[in-house]
């Protein structure tokens, strides 16, 4: 066919691949053609405990959850940002008592958290990673309750640059916190840039105000996180190609594509980025809690995988 | 033929009205007591098609039982598409069943034309996958004109609406085809005798190679057809390595007649680096003091010993932690030093993880802001213009735009 000649790059051969329909020996593993059947669904992996153990755990928990709830109100703030790791079983486990009182968030971590007399499990998948995601980025939104000119802002403000042509909106950067907020003409404004929720309030509450000095009545009205993400290192090489097996329905895996394999994880509602590298990325969240859940329920399915053979 | 929504018999109340014919005039006729209820009847729409009258097409349900212009033309490009990659006649149906139901679905009902066109080349590309077909997304890319990007954000789209099954692209099927898109395998005016090959030995050749490529990290999260590039001119050039050591890989391309990826130059190197290493465990090809060039002679039997020489070659990462964990006594591999100087081999990584990075990663500030902070009003002012400074803007702003004004010298 004349056609195979000019086509560029990354195209192979049109002709009918007889051998193709009939592989033969198959040298890979064969790739299932309508995937395989059902798996559990991840949060199932972690509770693979026998009820015995849960019970125990639970005792030992209760135990250290009396002793750590003092320690933990007196650092409430601290606890709040990262920690360094050689601390992180504790924050981890000190970051739900804070947020375990906010609205929302039903009873998390049903699953075991690390004990402070560390006893050896039975079955090694139970324990907790050990690793923190770190938050990276948070977008939120805010109603600044006035209607706003877009051109005076512009104008008055050194930190802004507005051009109506591209977007209808302006876009205003202050430096602590280092963010960027894009603030409409409606009194709708956007903030992201933020690496913590704190953070995050702070530099709307800043964009609120140089609102306020450049002459509008701004309030600060429906202050909402709309998504947070966040990532981390597992350490360790991830086979891929295995993982979109196993997990072909919460799993999307192009190279053609994307480099990295897209984990729509249903329990919570988070999306993750896992690359071969062990990097991975999570995503959508709008609480904090919600991404180290996402972690504690990928981080054993991981290890899984870690082996090449 | 149920009455059911006409009402009820005057007569004795029953709800079985059946529509009847009586010399082509059409009567409600009680299925019960015979009683004719009405003929010639009230205009309604049901009434209307009910005695084969017309009915506007707008109040209809006909939209959904033709088919739309711009759905015939796509299904026809459907079946043309399936016609000029050769495929076997069931996948034009399933691709036509797909392309039928995506366009249905509301999100892609009133898609443009540029993405219904796309969608022609992702309904193909889904039914191809699910026959273990191995048609590559650049082949349907080319053949349709289409922005990869564009293309890649539907087939996306379209999975997930769908909620169709895909299975990953089949390697072994794909260097295969490719492998027999070459024009390697007879003499011509620009392919000379030294450099024609025998199809079976270099497919099978290049299969090992890809497959060694994959057990080495180098294949996940890259795009596949680099990789088999890269495996198809080792295994051509070790086959006969006398007279073609000298071809590089350009040349390779150019006589196999396939365009050559940017990123099959890395491959090459990734597989020449670790054929090297597992050179290096065999005690006869140690002395020889290989290097990236003669390492090719060689690679025949590399692959035959590869498992072995794989296992030697580089420590399992995993596999030692265990032996860590476990009692202290000798190892369980016996062939492998665990010991942690320079003589113990290197861990079987991907390549981004051997490679330094690039800047360090900055370690998040122990901040303990509260959100609630006072906001001084010195650090605000730093984002206001003084008057000052707006007159100059004004100024300059309005100089500027005066200057388009001023009409063109003629």
């Amino acid at each position: 066919m004349d056609q195979n000649n000019s086509l560029p790059p990354y195209a192979q051969g049109l002709a009918s691949p007889q051998g193709a329909m009939t592989p033969g020996i198959p040298i890979f593993s064969p790739m299932m053609p309508y995937g395989t059947g059902l798996t559990p669904q991840p949060v199932q992996s972690t509770s693979s405990l026998s009820i015995l153990e849960e019970q125990q755990r639970q005792q030992q928990q209760q135990q250290q959850q009396q002793q750590q709830q003092q320690a933990a109100q007196q650092s409430t703030s601290q606890q709040a940002t990262q920690g360094t790791s050689g601390q992180t079983p504790q924050l981890f486990h000190s970051q739900t008592l804070t947020t375990a009182p906010l609205p929302g968030t039903t009873p998390l971590y049903p699953s075991p958290m690390t004990p402070m007399t560390p006893i050896t499990p039975a079955t090694p998948a139970s324990e907790s990673s050990g690793i923190v995601p770190q938050l990276q980025n948070i977008v939120s939104t805010v109603n600044l309750g006035c209607k706003l000119d877009l051109k005076t802002i512009a104008l008055r403000a050194r930190n802004a640059e507005y051009n109506p042509k591209r977007f209808a909106a302006v876009i205003m950067r202050i430096r602590e916190p280092r963010t960027t907020a894009l603030i409409f003409s409606s009194g709708k404004m956007v903030c992201t840039g933020a690496k913590s929720e704190e953070q995050s309030r702070l530099a709307a509450r800043k964009y609120a105000r140089v609102v306020q000095k450049l002459g509008f009545p701004a309030k600060f009205l429906d202050f909402k996180i709309q998504n947070m993400v966040g990532s981390c290192d597992v350490k360790f090489p991830i086979r891929l190609e295995g993982l979109v097996l196993t997990h072909q329905q919460f799993s999307s895996y192009e190279p053609e594509l994307f480099p990295g394999l897209i984990y729509r994880m249903i329990k919570p509602r988070i999306v993750l980025l896992i690359f071969v590298s062990g990097k991975v990325v999570l995503t959508g969240a709008k609480v904090r809690a919600e991404i180290y859940e996402a972690f504690e329920n990928i981080y054993p399915i991981l290890k899984g995988f870690r082996k090449t053979t | 033929m149920s009455g059911g929504g006409r009402g009820r018999c005057p007569d004795c109340g029953c709800a079985e009205l059946v529509e009847d014919s009586h010399y082509a005039q059409s009567q409600l006729v009680c299925a019960e007591c015979g009683c004719v209820v009405s003929e010639g009847l009230l205009t309604t729409t049901f009434a209307d098609e009910g005695n084969l009258r017309e009915v506007t097409y707008s109040r209809s349900t006909g939209e959904n039982e033709r088919v739309s212009h711009s759905q015939q033309r796509g299904l026809r490009r459907v079946r043309d598409l399936c016609r000029v990659l050769q495929l076997p006649s069931t996948f034009e149906d399933t691709a036509v069943s797909y392309y039928q139901r995506a366009f249905q679905h509301p999100s892609l009902h009133a898609a443009r034309l540029q993405k219904k066109e796309v969608l022609v080349g992702c309904c193909v590309l889904v039914t191809c996958r699910q026959h273990n077909w191995p048609l590559t997304m650049g082949t349907i890319c080319t053949l349709l004109y289409a922005n990869l990007e564009l293309f890649s954000g539907t087939y996306l789209q379209i999975v997930k609406v769908l909620g169709l099954d895909v299975p990953a692209l089949s390697l072994a099927d794909l260097v295969k085809t490719y492998c027999s898109s070459f024009k390697l395998f007879q003499v011509s005016p620009s392919v000379s005798v030294k450099f024609v090959e025998d199809k079976e030995k270099m497919v099978s050749r290049t299969l090992q190679l890809v497959e060694l490529a994959s057990e080495t990290w180098l294949v996940t999260g890259r795009h596949p057809v680099p990789v088999i590039t890269a495996a198809a001119y080792l295994a051509w050039r070790s086959l006969q390595p006398g007279g073609r050591l000298t071809c590089s890989l350009s040349r390779f391309c150019k006589l196999a007649g396939v365009d050559l990826p940017h990123p099959a130059h890395l491959r090459v190197q990734e597989l020449l680096a670790i054929l090297l290493r597992m050179a290096g465990q065999l005690a006869w090809l140690r002395i020889l003091n290989l290097d990236k060039q003669t390492v090719v002679k060689h690679i025949g039997d590399l692959l035959q010993h590869r498992c072995i020489l794989l296992r030697q070659a580089f420590r399992d990462e995993a596999e030692e932690e265990e032996g860590d964990g476990e009692e202290a006594g000798s190892s369980t591999l016996g062939t492998l030093e665990k010991k942690r100087p320079a003589s113990s081999p290197p861990p079987l990584l991907p390549p981004c993880m051997l490679r330094p990075p690039k800047r360090p990663c900055p370690t998040p500030a122990d901040s303990s802001i509260t959100g609630d902070e006072d906001i001084s009003d010195s650090e605000i002012e730093q984002y206001l213009r003084t008057p000052r400074e707006i007159r100059d803007f004004q100024r300059a702003q309005a100089s500027s735009q005066a200057v388009p004004c001023h009409p063109a010298p003629s």
